[in-house]
């Protein structure tokens, strides 16, 4: 039998997210999420997602700009210090986007439960939580049937789709990451399917070398995306750091909804190579790589 | 002899007052990039608390770094003893009650101990839909001490009741928390005012501390509930020469802590004015 080969190209992921799925979407914060499958979702038209993140940012905003969505969950999402997330807002408070906010602590034990196969995780939960009265279907009040203490259930979570992106992967799959993973891991065990982008596909002898980076293996991973910066504008610790200069620029642009369309025809509907350019191309990759490396510790 | 800075911002203030509440040996958790908090722990890792175990991102017990506004994840990451993920960190430190600090901060805070990142208004038609809580609405209850930080002290944000109750610290006095599995501790808020304090459920916040200059009548003119006033409020202490030398040479050449405090149409100025500097330091621009 010949070795299995999972690469594929970014226009192959309409074989696996289709319209209606519920994505997970990797990353947190500024960092790591997968912003060209991201922005190739966008340019494929898949529409009626449900997206899941535990602490998102531009990553959902820009899904809901794009008028990907019909369903959120989360816990949080925001551009940190550039402010609270515009499209974000503007689809709650405007049309009514419907969304499950449930605390980050539920998500990521939902996923968990997803992944482990069993229906709920209980824990010492959000008792008094406003949020566990508005969802009930993700939050149950149960009993421990060993000491009759009152728990929180959290309800597993099982998504469709997860996409991450990662430092690299080799041809069969098995995932490297050296910097933030967020809840990466667990979304790639309690998905149906799984989609990695990868800054390099590397040979399974690189892989050996350093198996401790590895974090997630082939049987977890049903396509690996070759994508080189693939989750600017965010991070992708700690080989280079989020694009300021660009979010603020994204922040411009979503001022409103008739000027974030300008965003989508100048930045997401070109092939991924002019966005690279259109961000600044190799002088900004090497000044964020660059950033990346010079820490100075006290 | 300490010798007390005769110039510094409201934001080191804040900074070397939330720097207190760390002790030797506490396990010192970062949520989301709040520069304030960040330069508050690293300040307390350099000084009086080297055994202390700070947390960011998946770095854990991380070397302290210089803070910039951009490269607080790289830093923490190259210099962590351990890296791990966001469940491993959940059942590490928030589920057995193990983490000690992890300052929050919110849109709304009440007299009870709820806080609300969630949306101002009716929870269904929002005036403003805020991030969400991420962590904090169930960190705020597991860690040992509550501490929020509010840069602006006002009856908007400290209401009477929260339109949504994000999250709560739910368990208040000793007790009640040691029953149920969790160390006692505080709750402590420092504002641009002052330093407060809730300790018992049934009591109300204390006014523990006036910053230089406040009155105690500023804090009660901006808080939308009923405090206890002691007849004699003490004055923060404030910043040493030394910590305001260190803050501005050391942990935060930058001048991140300080973003928090920019009116809102001074802020992208500032912010650009700071990467410009961080483009200067490795030598682009």
């Amino acid at each position: 039998m010949p070795i299995e080969n999972k690469v594929g190209k970014l226009s192959d992921i309409t074989k696996i997210i289709k319209d209606g799925d519920k994505v997970a979407v990797g990353g947190s914060w500024l960092g790591g999420h997968p912003m060209a499958i991201i922005r190739e979702i966008i340019r494929s038209k898949i529409k009626d997602l449900t997206a899941i993140t535990v602490v998102g940012s531009i990553d959902i905003d820009l899904l809901i700009g794009a008028g990907c969505l019909k369903r959120l969950m989360f816990s949080f999402v925001s551009m940190e210090a550039f402010g609270l997330a515009p499209n974000f807002r503007r689809a709650i408070e405007k049309e009514g986007l419907p969304y499950d906010e449930i605390t980050g602590l539920a998500v990521i034990l939902g996923l968990e439960a997803g992944g482990r196969n069993v229906p709920f995780l209980p824990y010492r939960g959000p008792f008094g939580s406003d949020l566990v009265k508005y969802r009930p279907e993700f939050y149950k009040s149960i009993k421990c049937p060993f000491t009759g203490e009152e728990l929180i259930a959290a309800a597993a979570i099982v998504p469709d789709v997860a996409i991450i992106h990662a430092a690299r992967a080799d041809k069969t799959g098995n995932i490297q990451m050296e910097g933030t993973t967020g809840t990466d891991i667990e979304m790639m065990r309690a998905a149906k399917k799984r989609i990695v982008s990868v800054e390099e596909v590397v040979p399974s002898e690189e892989i050996w070398k350093h198996p401790e980076k590895t974090k997630v293996p082939k049987f977890q991973v049903d396509m690996v995306i070759e994508a080189p910066l693939g989750a600017h504008p965010t991070s992708c610790a700690p080989h280079y750091v989020f694009d300021a200069w660009h979010i603020m620029k994204y922040m411009e642009y979503s001022a409103s909804a008739e000027t974030f369309k300008k965003y989508i025809e100048d930045y997401v509907m070109k092939p991924e190579w002019e966005y690279l350019e259109a961000i600044g191309g190799m002088r900004q990759a090497a000044i964020l790589r660059r950033l990346a490396r010079e820490v100075k510790f006290l | 002899m300490k010798q007390y800075a005769k110039d510094y911002t409201v934001g080191e203030l804040m900074c070397v007052t939330l720097a207190k509440e760390i002790e030797d040996g506490d396990v010192v958790v970062l949520g989301s990039f709040t520069p304030l908090a960040y330069a508050s722990y690293i300040l307390a890792k350099i000084t009086h608390a080297p055994n202390s175990c700070l947390l960011a991102y998946a770095a854990v017990d991380f070397r302290p770094f210089q803070l910039s506004f951009i490269r607080a994840e790289s830093s923490a990451t190259r210099g962590a003893a351990l890296m791990w993920t966001m469940l491993e960190d959940l059942n590490s430190v928030h589920l057995k009650g193990r983490g000690d600090v992890e300052a929050i901060s919110s849109i709304q805070a009440d007299q009870y101990g709820n806080i609300n990142l969630s949306v101002v208004g009716e929870y269904d038609k929002p005036k403003l839909r805020g991030p969400g809580g991420a962590g904090a609405p169930e960190v705020i209850k597991m860690h040992r001490k509550m501490i929020g930080y509010f840069p602006g002290h006002s009856k908007m944000t400290f209401v009477s009741k929260v339109d949504v109750i994000t999250g709560t610290r739910y368990l208040i006095g000793a007790q009640e928390r040691i029953k149920s599995g969790y160390r006692p501790g505080p709750i402590r808020y420092i504002t641009n005012l002052c330093v407060m304090t809730k300790e018992e459920k049934d009591k109300p916040f204390r006014i523990d501390f006036l910053h230089p200059g406040v009155k105690a009548e500023d804090v009660v003119n901006n808080t939308g509930f009923p405090l206890e006033v002691p007849a004699s409020i003490p004055e923060t202490e404030k910043p040493t020469e030394e910590q305001v030398r260190l803050l501005r040479e050391e942990v935060d050449p930058y001048g991140t802590l300080n973003f928090d405090f920019k009116p809102g149409k001074e802020r992208l100025g500032y912010l650009k004015e700071m990467l410009n500097k961080e483009l200067q330091a490795i030598g682009y621009a």
